[in-house]
């Protein structure tokens, strides 16, 4: 047949009319197209794709988009009830939402999981690992003690180790982090310490009785500690101020935090079974930058609340704080 | 004649086209077109790559949620034409805690849509720390300076209950939200006085987006109480405030606890925080009581029974080791 321009016409036109049938057809479902939707839709994605996370790494780590696996970084909290542990860790739990590949292992002081940091833990959106240990009643801190009498979350990090040798294959990737639920920390600091091969160092601002305790680095490598207070300690560092590679803690199963360890002597009862000081990575910058921040948070005075008590008109225990 | 059927053909030629276009565009190129406007900055949007792009159906309950939990992987959320813009308004004092206090309230608000941050400074000019710091969010925001006079400034550690801190920053917002929005303007915007030692949920952002006038809910661990919480009654509307400091202030409610239209904002001029004589706890009522009455209060948070914002305040860190001369490096910046 000869290619006549009618014909082409009219094949033309009856494309155009199917595709706008279908085209329209699409228009006449509820899940239609106004630019917010699908960003809504985008993030209804990423969302599912959270909560598959939360239910696949209660077991096995997720790889990410195919390709190489980015490093997971698995961040240990240990926390215990009091007025504001649900603020803590909400506010925890917004900074831990931006990080990528990042796993929440949170360990109560508690004899049984509680429903505050279960359902705190469901919404958060972060994947999670939700643990529990109590404090040995000789180790609990009395009212009226000081808080560096005993040291607090050793046997609920200690628990984490145990969770992660248990639970992570030998030869996985990750790193390792003991983030306090009262600290702040800015997102990069996530990203520095992805890189981690044994244990990695960074300064922490507002602790040690100085606007900030760092390691000292020359030639790419620690050589020394900036800190006000017991520099004779092995590993001079605050909790938030290291991250150790989960290959090396899983290579020596025995490291673990001493629950006996002398006051400030806890980070280096763990660091001192897996490295030397040489051999720790300065991160942020070769240790010039504070990407985290040892804040503390007021006990909230309930004075108020506690005379209402008292007098049986105390405020309704079923809302949650 | 020839030229009409000319014309008759390119039209039917083209209608079909831009028809089909129009909702094709709308459906597939649109997240390809946001994928790579993000890539600019912060590439992590390697999820969605990976994903394929076939439309699926969300019902209502899931788009309350997704708005609610937000995007994991990129910051900000992208702007939506529909969405009212919520002003932030924080004033912010120099303090060792200041850079950590304002780094986390900036990871929560880089959570929530269509937020605009309005910081003030108590200072003489706008400092670098600052300006680095809102820069490097990547979040929506304008900067603001004033600073405190000395005689109005609380002295030291003493409160000085006459002279509520942050009320010249406060009111300097909204003197900027008044120079810079036209009354007239149909922009829906809510503005909410947000400290910066508070802790917020991300929930407490979306009941507020509904605010028609003055909204209100439960604030945790005010008023030596777990919570204050306004009075409602059964039929959804506010009659009073279960607080045992001063109930009987006109608005016994704390900054953290209510938030106002903007356009409220703006048709009533007038309303500042009064500065000169403000008895304690009286603030909030000094602005509110031009703005609305008890009447007009829209109870948020399930009618007033779940807390969503909490009243937490920062322990001043010890800096004894730093001794009279400093012994850390002060070009450090913490």
């Amino acid at each position: 047949m000869r290619v006549k321009l009618k014909n082409v016409f009219i094949v033309y036109f009856v494309v155009s009319l199917v595709g706008l049938l279908c085209a329209l057809l699409q228009l006449g479902q509820p899940c239609d197209c106004s630019q917010q939707l699908q960003a809504e839709r985008r993030r209804g994605r990423d969302r599912l794709l959270a909560e598959q996370w939360n239910g696949g790494v209660r077991g096995e780590p997720r790889a990410q988009g195919g390709g190489q696996a980015l490093p997971t970084i698995y961040v240990v909290t240990p926390t215990y009830a009091r007025p504001v542990q649900k603020a803590e860790l909400v506010r925890l739990s917004q900074t831990l939402l931006h990080v990528r590949a990042l796993h929440w292992v949170v360990v109560e002081d508690a004899a049984a999981p509680t429903a505050l940091v279960a359902g705190l833990l469901a919404n958060s959106g972060v994947p999670f690992t939700h643990l529990h240990v109590e404090t040995p009643p000789e180790s609990r801190r009395r009212p009226g003690d000081p808080p560096w009498l005993h040291p607090r979350g050793v046997e609920q990090r200690n628990r984490a180790l145990r969770w992660l040798r248990d639970t992570r294959a030998p030869g996985e990737s990750g790193v390792v982090y003991f983030a306090d639920d009262d600290n702040t920390y800015s997102l990069r600091l996530f990203e520095e310490m992805r890189s981690t091969r044994g244990v990695s160092v960074w300064p922490v601002g507002l602790v040690g009785g100085l606007r900030f305790e760092r390691p000292l680095v020359a030639g790419g490598r620690v050589v020394g500690f900036h800190t006000g207070w017991k520099p004779e300690r092995p590993f001079p560092l605050d909790m938030a101020g290291f991250a150790v590679a989960l290959p090396l803690l899983l290579a020596r199963p025995e490291a673990r935090f001493d629950p006996r360890a002398e006051r400030g002597y806890l980070e280096s009862s763990l660091l001192g079974a897996l490295v030397s000081p040489a051999q720790l990575e300065p991160k942020a910058g070769n240790c010039t930058q504070v990407l985290v921040w040892h804040t503390r948070t007021e006990k909230p005075k309930l004075r108020q609340e506690e005379q209402l008590q008292r007098e049986g008109r105390g405020s309704d225990p079923h809302i949650e704080v | 004649m020839p030229k009409r059927r000319d014309i008759l053909a390119i039209v039917l030629i083209v209608l079909p086209w831009t028809l089909l276009i129009t909702v094709w565009h709308q459906s597939t190129i649109a997240p390809l077109l946001a994928v790579h406007k993000d890539d600019g900055g912060d590439s992590q949007r390697d999820l969605a790559a990976g994903l394929d792009s076939k439309e699926y159906c969300l019902s209502e309950r899931d788009i309350v949620e997704v708005v609610r939990t937000e995007y994991v992987y990129t910051r900000p959320p992208p702007w939506s034409d529909t969405l009212p813009t919520i002003h932030v308004i924080t004033p912010t004092y120099s303090r060792p805690v200041q850079k950590a206090e304002l780094t986390r309230l900036a990871n929560t608000l880089l959570h929530v849509p269509n937020l605009h941050w309005i910081l003030v400074e108590d200072s003489q000019r706008r400092t670098p720390l600052i300006t680095r710091l809102l820069r490097d969010t990547g979040l929506n925001y304008t900067h603001l300076n004033v600073e405190t006079p000395r005689n109005y400034k609380l002295r030291g550690d003493m409160r000085d209950p006459r002279i509520p801190r942050g009320t010249m920053q406060r009111n300097l917002a909204l003197r900027w939200l008044r120079e810079t929005f036209n009354k007239n303007s149909s922009q829906p915007g809510i503005v909410y006085f947000a400290d910066d030692d508070n802790t917020y949920s991300l929930e407490l952002f979306e009941e507020m987006r509904s605010t028609r006038k003055v909204s209100v809910w439960p604030v945790a661990f005010v008023g030596g109480l777990r919570y204050e919480s306004p009075r409602v009654n059964a039929a959804g509307k506010v009659y009073g405030w279960k607080t045992v400091f001063d109930p009987h202030r006109p608005f016994a409610i704390d900054m953290a606890g209510f938030a106002v239209n903007l356009r409220l904002i703006l048709h009533r001029p007038q309303a500042y925080f009064k500065l000169r004589g403000v008895k304690g706890g009286y603030q909030e009522s000094s602005l509110l009581r031009e703005l609305v009455t008890l009447n007009d209060l829209e109870p948020k948070a399930a009618n007033c029974t779940k807390i969503l914002v909490w009243h937490t305040r920062t322990e001043k860190p010890v800096l004894v080791n730093e001794g009279k001369k400093g012994f850390t490096d002060p070009n450090v910046e913490i």
